[in-house]
């Protein structure tokens, strides 16, 4: 049992399975002091039961370490703070976010519903917000505190049949930055991992998705995963998170990282690549006549046009 | 008036006022009859008035263009329908999306409200939902079509006091990605513009946040002043990504102002630790600063109470 977290206290959403698990566990074993919250929802965010947090809180317990179970949803404003609560009722301070709570429901855009469009968008998006917005009160004033939130590749680089969870998570990455730069300057930081792991919540992305998926070479389909997609377990994404939540990363601020079994990257913003530049505005036939030579030169269309089948 | 878009049929939201006034304009002028659609609601959203739509439609008419106002309100299912059945019904076809209606409503994430979080998700993401899944459905039948959508720098890079704008726009760069992807085989496009303009939008910015902004270095660079920048300097190219020309351009987002087009790209990787199984938490103490995260320059460095 490592010491790197004595004596802080953290909050895990969605920590009763999968990543959010792993990361409760990890941060447990480094001397935190845990709230393992988890609705017990299905992966479509249907249904409820106190069993997965309580399980991994007595698992905490087991190991020697300090963890209580909360139930509230991320997605009301009340379940955010009632989290945020249950840290300060139960340990009497808050040092710790991180904001692993999330939903599938993929469907491709003309067939998506309402209904489908907002649950992902309820659970992910502001479950970050509900969370971290209770949280920030409290770590302005006392001037520290780390805020972890979890972001996706299938956001930062989009995703087939998930026009609802590519927004969600691409908007998590946005509210972190934004959230970093109100922050940081009470000590706060604020950033987050976009994970690559195989958990229940990918196992439930349908074969004919990953087809597409491999068809136009964004990951391996299942009868061709590489050595580096097998091997990438949902603990593997603790790691990084417990040295984040550290003092010791305390001037990293505002970062997403990508986090894939052994593997850790340090993600750029969306950078400038190649410019078009003239005094005043173009006009349609100046960039008709430029386009194709400068910016369009060397463009993959992702998902270029096919016959009717 | 010139022709690169000669019997197109255009949705613009938010088209009453600013970059989408300038966008309905531009379509228009190369010969896209245009749905103007705007709900004239003042800049945090409040009340309704079909004003500026009415006035962008007599201004494209006059200039021998065809436009329709349409002042529905783009956060409902029904509303994004129901505009992309207006096109249907008045015009028999839709070929070109551009979702521009958006709202402001800046705070820091300690003192943001239930409903100013909502608001700005509702209107700038959920907006962006509606009217793109039912032109969706159209597109995919007819095996062509349009969608421009707007992010923005807040969003991409971030900026202070606008957690919910932040997380809208990013979340529009995103579901864009996601539509390129899911639409591209139909022949449809889907793009996103990041623009800079001195609109009635930017002008609401407090100067305490100007000055807060402009204060950190690592932001000064993406954020100049934006008083020359016109908003009418967006459409042209909005004009040449719904053209024909631009078949091939899909899934990708530009950054645009004054004379400037440049096309930005996904995330990358920067730098990378790697090794054969799970990292140990003692092992990233000490490759992490070295490596990973080393030299990295805080955007809002620790102050001194004051």
């Amino acid at each position: 049992m490592g010491d790197l977290l004595k004596n802080k206290v953290a909050v895990v959403t969605g920590s009763g399975r999968g990543i959010g698990r792993g990361i409760a566990l990890l941060l447990a074993d480094n001397g935190a002091k845990v709230v393992v919250n988890d609705l017990g929802g299905a992966v479509d965010g249907t249904g409820d039961s106190a069993t997965p947090a309580d399980e991994v809180v007595n698992q905490i317990k087991a190991n020697g370490g300090e963890a209580v179970a909360n139930y509230d949803s991320v997605s009301e404003m009340q379940g955010g703070e009632n989290i945020i609560k249950s840290a300060l009722d139960n340990y009497g301070q808050l040092d710790i976010v991180v904001a692993v709570a999330g939903i599938l429901r993929d469907r491709m855009l003309f067939n998506m519903t309402e209904e489908e469009w907002d649950a992902v968008i309820s659970v992910h998006l502001k479950g970050t917000f509900t969370v971290c917005k209770a949280a920030s009160i409290l770590f302005r004033q006392q001037r520290s505190g780390r805020i972890i939130t979890f972001s996706s590749t299938s956001g930062l680089f989009g995703n087939s049949g998930q026009a609802n969870y590519g927004a969600a998570k691409d908007g998590i990455a946005g509210f972190t930055r934004a959230v970093a730069r109100d922050l940081g300057r009470y000590g706060v930081t604020v950033n987050s991992i976009s994970p690559g792991a195989n958990s229940r919540m990918t196992q439930t992305v349908p074969q004919s998705a990953r087809d597409i998926r491999a068809a136009s070479g964004m990951q391996a389909s299942a009868s061709v995963i590489t050595p580096l997609e097998l091997n990438r377990e949902p603990e593997d994404v603790a790691p990084m998170v417990a040295w984040l939540a550290s003092d010791e990363a305390k001037d990293v601020n505002g970062h997403v990282f990508h986090c894939q079994g052994g593997q850790i990257s340090l993600m750029s913003n969306p950078t400038e690549e190649r410019t078009l530049r003239k005094n005043g505005r173009w006009t349609v036939e100046e960039i008709d006549a430029m386009f194709g030579g400068t910016l369009g030169m060397d463009m993959v269309n992702p998902a270029p046009a096919q016959a009717p089948k | 008036m010139a022709n690169y878009l000669d019997g197109k049929v255009a949705i613009v939201t938010g088209a009453g006022r600013g970059i989408g006034a300038g966008v309905a304009k531009q379509l228009a002028s190369e010969g896209a009859k245009v749905i103007v659609n705007d709900l004239g609601a003042s800049l945090d959203g409040d009340g309704t008035s079909n004003t500026p739509a009415e006035q962008i439609v007599e201004e494209i008419r006059s200039n021998g263009g065809e436009a329709l106002p349409n002042f529905t309100d783009i956060s409902t299912m029904e509303g994004g329908e129901s505009i992309v059945q207006s096109a249907l019904d008045n015009y028999g076809q839709l070929d070109i999306v551009v979702t521009v209606a958006g709202i402001l409503r800046d705070r820091m994430i300690f003192n943001m409200t239930e409903q100013e979080w909502d608001d700005v998700i509702r209107v700038h993401l959920k907006g962006t939902f509606t009217i793109c899944k039912y032109a969706s459905i159209l597109y995919r039948q007819q095996r062509s079509g349009r969608i421009i959508t707007f992010a923005s720098e807040s969003g991409l890079i971030g900026n202070t006091g606008q957690g919910n704008y932040a997380a809208a726009k990013s979340g529009i760069a995103g579901f864009t990605k996601v539509a390129a992807k899911d639409l591209g085989r139909y022949g449809v496009t889907a793009n996103s513009i990041c623009p800079r303009a001195n609109t009635r939008m930017t002008q609401s910015v407090p100067d305490s946040s100007r000055q807060l902004r402009a204060d950190r270095p690592e932001d000064r660079e993406a954020a100049p002043p934006i008083d020359q920048m016109e908003p009418d300097d967006i459409a042209p190219f909005v004009a040449y990504l719904a053209s024909d020309q631009a078949a091939d351009v899909n899934g990708q987002t530009f950054l645009v102002y004054g004379g400037v087009i440049t096309k930005l790209s996904l995330p990358r990787r920067i730098r990378t630790i790697f090794k054969q199984g799970r990292w140990d938490v003692e092992e990233l103490r000490t490759l992490a600063p070295q490596h990973l995260t080393q030299n990295l320059v805080n955007p809002s460095p620790p102050q001194q109470p004051k």
